[in-house]
């Protein structure tokens, strides 16, 4: 009974941060300082015709009271009557619901690789302590980390795809050839690999780092020099006893990046041109396309909040201790 | 003495080159107009020039000095991460500690706040409210100091609620010590490293927020910054051309260059600061 209540009280936690992301997607426009047309609409207001002009008064309420505007906000959303964006051509909802699987494909194989490889480096380089290879670990991994993304990118294309002519220069797929079955995979997956290795490249840090911290800090616990005392064999006090209590704090890290790593897409998508909602966020920003920006920024955080409430459900699965101190409470 | 010495071997090399760099690149601005052999705003040859003696990294699209455009662009990435990361560790400081210290209402209100604004993704949220202003360095630094500051007061707070239970702020406070006296004298000091840890952390982000940003066409136009060079060299497809070696290459190196000397720096401070580690 406990349990439940304490899930439910998880969701609902989450619920009221959806339902605030999405104030705020509401409230951001009208309040900044400037023409609340203009923020709504986008520059492009001035070549309107007074008739247009009129009509998007008319769709987005903008002479009724704010608190009408507001629900008419919401009842659009959840109808997914998102209006028209105005540099696309396009219904906003369609153009969205195009591009948020390619993201989603990129940030998620992007979290599960750069995972395992920080958790695998981190180990190295913590076990190692104070020797040449945790030094050479750490300050390498640091560096790479301190990689503007977008340009490690350009150096990509230009280096693999320009000179050696190994991959596509841009987009998610070939846009002339009608791929089916296993070749249209392999479009796919060639066209993903420079976007995700650049990725995962800046990403590693974020896992290895708290890898690394955590597992100094357990080689310090009473219970490994105990372990030590007792003369268990050395490989089993590694990974049965140091890495196995040095993946909890990392877990909590991982929860707490997620966002960071979804974050990392949208300059990527830019740089290679690849068709996710970063890449329309970029269009929409080129011409100032509001509403557009607005909602891929609506859908970015949602997917953020939703991937963080998974992870959240799966915590006590790894920490049961978890668990156990809600019960006690 | 000499096991002390190992034992912050390894960070205190790093925190060296992380200072040497710092140093560096602020002689480089300080000196700027001295360095630089042409003045970065003005067309001193013909446009998509290839490197030679007289600019060593050629020139861009309308005929500016690459290599000088670098040396100026020093001079705005480094006041733009040292005012964001003020901004940002002012406010983290000042939230933190009102929260840790009072408690109270103020706490749950700026946690929820903290927890509302981590959720959020960071880079799109610092997109979505630069794209309504103009990139005006005063306006980049607003933006990126008001949005990082989140994780800062997660920190302080932690660490403020951990000190306020000694047994010796009890005991300063039983002898009547003032809030104020115990905050200014011990509670602040016993933070400092971390905030100047926290603070390396946060310039070695903004420095690779600005350069996004830039890049993505948020930043000035006008202004010379290292994220801007690259936004020209996007648009005009250099990365297509040979030039990609002389035009994208250098500014990078330097964005990556200051932002590692940054956290170098960090490690260093936080090596002195847990005797654990």
């Amino acid at each position: 009974m406990r349990k439940l209540f304490n899930r439910n009280r998880k969701l609902y936690h989450y619920i009221i941060l959806i339902f605030l992301v999405i104030s705020f997607n509401f409230f951001l426009p009208r309040l900044l300082p400037g023409n609340p047309l203009v923020n709504i609409m986008g520059e492009d207001i001035s070549l309107l015709t007074m008739e247009e002009r009129e009509a998007v008064i008319e769709r987005y309420n903008l002479n009724d009271s704010i608190f009408k505007q507001y629900t008419t906000y919401l009842r659009n959303l959840v109808t997914l009557n998102w209006g028209t964006s105005y540099s696309k051509k396009q219904p906003i909802s369609s153009v969205l619901w195009a591009a948020a699987p390619w993201t989603l494909l990129l940030a998620f194989s992007n979290l599960v690789i750069s995972t395992l490889i920080g958790i695998y480096l981190g180990t190295k380089a913590g076990l190692k302590r104070r020797k040449k290879e945790d030094v050479y670990l750490l300050s390498g991994i640091s560096f790479i980390s301190s990689m503007p993304s977008f340009w490690l990118g350009m150096i990509f294309i230009s280096v693999f795809s320009v000179n050696l002519g190994w991959f596509p220069i841009y987009g998610g797929y070939s846009m002339w050839q009608n791929y089916t079955g296993i070749s249209k995979v392999i479009d796919v997956l060639r066209h993903l690999f420079l976007p995700l290795s650049t990725l995962v490249i800046l990403s590693i840090s974020n896992i290895f780092l708290p890898m690394r911290y955590a597992l100094i800090e357990v080689m310090g616990e009473d219970f490994v020099f105990m372990a030590k005392a007792k003369g268990i064999p050395q490989s089993i006090i590694r990974y049965k006893y140091i890495v196995r209590n040095a993946l909890l704090p990392v877990f909590t890290v991982f929860m707490l990046r997620v966002g960071y790593i979804f974050s990392g897409s949208v300059v990527i998508e830019t740089v290679f041109a690849y068709p996710g909602l970063g890449r329309i966020m970029y269009d929409a920003i080129s011409t100032r396309d509001y509403p557009l920006i607005q909602y891929s920024f609506l859908l970015i955080s949602l997917m953020v909040i939703l991937s963080n409430y998974i992870t959240d459900l799966l915590y006590p699965l790894i920490d049961p201790r978890v668990v156990n101190q809600h019960e006690n409470t | 003495m000499k096991t002390l010495k190992n034992l912050c071997k390894s960070e205190e090399k790093l925190g060296l080159i992380g200072i040497a760099l710092l140093v560096f690149f602020l002689i480089v601005a300080l000196l700027a107009p001295t360095i630089a052999p042409f003045d970065p705003y003005e067309r001193v040859g013909k446009s998509f020039d290839t490197p030679s003696s007289i600019h060593l990294l050629g020139t861009n699209d309308i005929g500016q000095d690459i290599f000088s455009e670098i040396i100026y662009g020093t001079r705005f990435s480094l006041s733009l991460a040292l005012l964001a990361s003020f901004i940002a560790i002012v406010l983290g400081v000042l939230i933190g500690v009102i929260s840790g210290y009072f408690q109270g209402v103020w706490e749950s209100f700026f946690m929820r706040l903290t927890d509302f604004i981590l959720i959020i993704p960071f880079l799109p949220l610092v997109i979505i409210i630069s794209a309504y202003f103009s990139g005006s360095f005063k306006n980049l630094a607003l933006v990126i100091g008001l949005t990082a500051w989140p994780s800062t007061a997660r920190i302080i707070r932690s660490q403020v609620m951990r000190i306020r239970s000694k047994d010796y702020i009890l005991n300063l406070k039983a002898m009547g010590g003032r809030d104020s006296y115990i905050l200014k004298r011990h509670i602040l000091r016993e933070v400092l490293p971390i905030i100047v840890y926290r603070f390396m952390m946060m310039a070695n982000s903004a420095i690779l927020i600005e350069a996004s940003l830039s890049f993505l066409g948020l930043g000035s136009p006008t202004i010379k910054s290292w994220g801007t060079i690259l936004y020209y060299a996007q648009v005009r497809n250099a990365f297509l051309t040979d030039a990609w070696v002389w035009w994208i290459l250098p500014p990078g190196i330097c964005i990556s260059l200051l932002s590692v000397a940054f956290l170098f720096s960090g490690y260093y401070v936080e090596s002195r600061l847990n005797p654990k580690v």
